[in-house]
């Protein structure tokens, strides 16, 4: 424990004294730079004047009085995102392509990192600690795979239409969604992001809290305990027993009851006995088989915090 | 291509001067901005509409709330206001419904910033549910006169004493938040959510030999609180934050009659549910990021500590059982974790990236360990004494990856992780995984992105301490799933197809898992999982747009058990398989008045379970099936700028089989609350009207 504790204060010294250093860097130095426009996003409006693109007024992006924004007292409005557009703005000859602005997303020329760059000099606290160690980074998503900047409502930041963004590349996960168990994404009433950070994280799988089954205690905190009498794999990891994508078991289950249950548990007596079609109603029907099976008697699976409830029974 | 070049050349030299960089050296002085579309005031769009159900169908209000025959009302809406540097967003849906949602977010001049936010989240589970039990909260009793019997069938008021009861609960959450910026570095955040949840849950009540399924009511309330301080520039982060829940619960025991004939003085049964706790976590994170190979260097440190602290139920309810005092009044559980991470990044060549990972979790159970007098069922003492087992476990994970355009269009990418848990009373006291795995990524043109990796994963155990198997009572030969030495191999393999000028994309991927637990005797034995999925999206016209998705899931497992306490004896095997396939289309009117969506979905779930004895027996359990169809259309119509009516057509038939779902008095020794599978067809139809306020359009400033 004190080895912990001495881990924990250098890396604490260490943590607080990073500004400091930083302090002393200045990335990006830049000696020749390409020519802004002469007007700024009057330049701009005069040719993209469609709603798609206008609609970034009423967006946070668009707000004047915010001085982070693009459109911030002495901000650069478009060119904050889309870079210097003189050469773009000018005249061109006939025939002749026009020179490209800066774009995001499939067909922007730029490499993924260098667009999100540009998001991130100002998102970066929204980003976060561990961008660059999460999956999306390391397989070169960018943010406008995901975000619409100019969109009044961002889908991706609203519950009910974030999953169909994050589904357009995770469909796995969306043909779990559709599942008969599964918590209520594909109604849009949950979103991804109640679980995943998707700016990544230092975690596994990118939750949003330290462990999974931390991540799990946020809204099923009445599993959480510590009991009385614990269930060993429960403590240790939720998904040793539920899919949280979705399930064709009740409870999300990964595995029918009894089997799940008898894939630890094989005492002497009922436990070890196979459940077979003896059990159903045309035969002798079976309480270690029907109904809700183990859980008829062993209702507390999650723990016990009853004297007597080392059985997982009270 | 010159021009291609030189547009290239062009951004290379626009992303050398990331904007903060070149701020101060523009002179916006000239920018006036006098085109910009900037709006003050009010600006909002209003649904208001009604919804006709078909019928009372629990499963189809799962959600949404819809779960009753009948009409419903409903209003939902979004808008602004804004005046000079202050904002209001809002936004609101299902009003009407027990499935509402409603937001509102302010913020001024972008620095200081507020949210409320509150939902509400039906879970409809059966409303074809019957039980005997009368009562609520945490007692519940028989009807008065009940004669209790030895088996279910024998109950002679069971027909007349069913009454029906809805298994559902609502959450209700609300949201609460703020924020301030100091400056473009420092962000100071505090957010408070309080859950409630209440309702009614199937929980088993087990006497002796005998049991019933009681609909259990709960009510819980769950307060969280994060707040942080955060500081972010160019190069560096550092975030400090508090977490922490507290949960309590309205309901933290239950006691129910039992309707069997029993032992004298255990007719009333108790048992404790969910006690109330507490989990608090201060945590410390920041990144650095150096110029040198673009490294970054990302850490979190993270120490919480959990309690539980609730007063303890008498060791039995039955009287006549004389039992010795408990060891304490409640429990001071107590459980502390540590969370450390590093992961540093660097790119030492401008076509790699090298990834390094460390990650440490614990969870160090400081519960005091017991003498616990065992009684059995409330019936009787059983003459010894147990302890409980507080689980601790350390769990460590070490990683390297890396990735490599070896080509213009080719990259490569590899890695290898160790995982390391180490745990205490358990089987296996430490377990080792070794995990490597290769990918391969081909954009061979602008339009095809193929990408195809493959890895494995073998979980090795120190030993499996078949002692301490014993002495929990199992069976020395079994090795538990998640205990277990486990080989697995994966390969996965997906495709994009985008072509730029055309009209249709296809994306596709297969995913291939084999887990091979070659070291039980008894338990799993083999795991195989293949996860396949096509989407196609195809552009009609400018106006029309169709796709069509399909996946498809399953995995099949084997399990050996053993009736005889020696080697195995049955086996049974375990297919889970699950179809999905949907389908959409989207047209527009040439004079944007009408707007037409139509989505329809199918998921068809099946799980077969096939059990083979040694003794010649061999079963085929009913296969459990389930069908669910969704189909959903709307048509609306603007009339005007402000003006729009919709219609909305939504229909869903669910069809399940489930041999587990019985009549109450099926099992002879379980009392169940008779819930049916689902079979329905519920349609709703909605009518509604959106009306805009303020400017429904943007535009230019003359």
């Amino acid at each position: 424990m004190s080895a912990r504790l001495l881990v924990t204060t250098v890396a604490l010294c260490i943590g607080a004294l990073l500004p400091g250093v930083v302090a002393s860097q200045s990335p990006g130095d830049a000696t020749t730079l390409p020519d802004y426009s002469r007007k700024g996003a009057d330049t701009c409006i005069a040719c993209h004047e469609d709603q798609s693109t206008l609609s970034v007024f009423r967006s946070k992006h668009g707000t004047p009085r915010d001085p982070a924004s693009p459109f911030g007292h002495g901000q650069l409005q478009c060119e904050s995102c889309h870079g210097p557009g003189d050469e773009h703005s000018g005249r061109v000859r006939r025939g002749q392509e026009r020179p490209a602005v800066l774009a995001f997303g499939k067909q922007a020329l730029l490499t993924i990192e260098k667009q999100n760059a540009y998001c991130v000099d100002c998102h970066a606290a929204d980003v976060g600690f561990a961008s660059h160690a999460g999956a999306h980074d390391m397989n070169s998503v960018s943010c406008a795979d995901c975000h619409s900047s100019h969109a009044e409502h961002d889908p991706v930041l609203q519950t009910a239409t974030q999953a169909e963004v994050c589904f357009d590349c995770h469909q796995q996960q969306r043909t779990q969604s559709m599942k008969p168990y599964a918590h209520p994404v594909r109604q849009g009433k949950m979103d991804c992001g109640s679980c995943h950070n998707s700016h990544g994280q230092t975690t596994d799988l990118m939750l949003v809290r330290q462990t999974l089954n931390d991540t799990c205690f946020d809204c099923h905190a009445e599993t959480r305990g510590p009991y009385l009498w614990e269930h060993a794999p429960v403590s240790e990891d939720c998904s040793n027993c539920h899919d949280p994508h979705g399930s064709n078991q009740p409870g999300m289950l990964s595995m029918r009851a009894p089997l799940l249950c008898q894939g630890c548990h094989s005492e002497d007596g009922h436990p070890s006995l196979p459940q077979d079609e003896r059990g159903l109603p045309s035969g002798i029907p079976s309480q270690f088989l029907l109904g809700q099976s183990c859980l008829n008697c062993h209702s507390e699976v999650h723990g016990s915090n009853h004297p007597s409830g080392s059985k997982l029974m009270r | 291509m010159l021009q291609r070049v030189n547009n290239t050349l062009l951004v290379i030299l626009i992303v050398i001067a990331l904007p903060s960089a070149v701020l101060a050296q523009v002179d916006t002085s000239g920018w006036a901005c006098e085109l910009c579309p900037f709006e003050e005031g009010y600006q909002a769009d209003y649904d208001a509409g009604a919804t006709y159900v078909s019928d009372d169908e629990a499963r189809f209000g799962h959600a949404t709330g819809y779960d009753n025959k009948g009409a419903y009302a409903n209003v939902a809406g979004n808008g602004s206001y804004t005046k000079g540097g202050y904002r209001l967003d809002w936004l609101f849906e299902d009003l009407g419904l027990s499935s509402r949602f409603a937001q509102l977010d302010g913020n001024v001049d972008g620095r200081f910033g507020f949210s409320i936010g509150y939902r509400e989240q039906p879970q409809r589970q059966f409303s074809s549910t019957r039980t005997v039990f009368t009562g609520a909260a945490g007692e519940l009793a028989l009807p008065p006169g009940w004669v209790s019997a030895g088996t279910t069938s024998s109950f002679p008021q069971l027909a007349t004493a069913l009454r029906p009861v809805n298994i559902e609960s609502d959450r209700q959450i609300l949201d609460l938040g703020a924020d301030w910026k100091a400056n473009k570095k420092i962000r100071v955040f505090a957010e408070f959510q309080r859950q409630n949840r209440d309702g009614v849950k199937i929980s088993g009540g087990a006497g002796f030999t005998q049991a019933s399924l009681l609909a259990k009511f709960i009510d819980y309330e769950t307060d969280r609180i994060d707040t942080g301080i955060q500081y972010a520039d160019g190069a560096a982060t550092l975030a400090l934050n508090w977490y922490g829940s507290f949960f309590e619960n309205r309901n933290s025991s239950l006691a129910w009659q039992t309707p069997f004939a029993t032992a004298p003085g255990a007719v009333r049964l108790q048992k404790a549910t969910a006690p109330g706790s507490d989990f608090q976590q201060l945590s410390l994170s920041g990144s650095y990021r150096w110029n040198t190979w673009d490294t970054v260097l990302a850490f979190s440190l993270a120490s919480g500590q959990g309690k539980q602290t609730d007063a303890l139920l008498p060791y039995t309810s039955n009287p006549n059982i004389a039992t010795s005092v408990l060891p304490v009044t409640a429990m001071d559980a107590r459980v502390d974790t540590v969370n450390h991470a590093l992961t540093i990044t660097s790119r030492p060549l401008p076509q790699g990236r090298v990834v390094l990972s460390y990650r440490y979790d614990e969870r160090d159970n400081r519960t005091q360990v017991l003498s616990w007098n065992r009684i059995i069922a409330d019936i009787f003492d059983a003459g010894e004494t147990e302890q409980n087992t507080p689980y601790s476990f350390e769990r460590s994970r070490f990683g390297i990856s890396g990735e490599l355009r070896v080509w213009r269009d080719i990259r490569l990418s590899g890695g290898y992780n160790r995982r390391i848990l180490k745990r205490d009373y358990q089987e296996v006291a430490e377990q080792t995984v070794d995990a490597g795995w290769a990918q391969a990524r081909w954009r061979p043109l602008d339009w095809l992105d193929l990408r195809i990796k493959g890895g494995t994963d073998e979980r090795d155990i120190d030993r499996y301490d078949e002692t301490v198997a014993v002495s929990l009572g199992q069976n020395p030969l079994l090795r538990k799933y998640n205990l277990a030495y486990r080989f697995r191999s994966y390969g996965e393999f997906s495709a994009a197809i985008t072509p730029t000028d055309s009209r249709w994309s296809i994306g596709t991927s297969v995913l291939l898992a084999d887990d091979r637990f070659t070291k039980s005797l008894l338990g799993m034995t083999d795991s195989e999982e293949l996860r396949v999925t096509l989407d196609l999206n195809y552009a009609i016209s400018q106006r029309a747009s169709a796709y069509f998705m399909a996946g498809f899931e399953e995995t099949d497992a084997l399990q050996l058990g053993s009736e005889q306490f020696s080697s195995w004896d049955w086996k049974a095997k375990h297919e889970d398989s699950f179809e999905h396939l949907g389908f959409g289309v989207h047209w527009r009117s040439e004079n944007e008045k009408i707007d037409v969506h139509a989505d329809y979905n199918r998921g068809s779930g099946e799980t077969t379970i096939n059990m083979d004895s040694l003794s010649g027996s061999a079963s085929r359990l009913p296969d459990l099936e389930s069908t669910l169809d969704t189909l959903r259309a709307s048509i609306a119509y603007r009339w005007n700028d402000r003006l729009q009516a919709t219609l909305d057509f939504r229909f869903e038939r669910f069809e399940l089989s489930d041999w587990a779902l019985v009549e109450p008095d099926t099992m002879a020794t379980v009392l169940t609350l008779g819930a049916q599978p689902y079979d329905y067809d519920v349609w709703a139809l909605g009518i509604g009207i959106r009306y805009s306020f303020g400017n429904p359009n943007i535009s230019i400033p003359n």
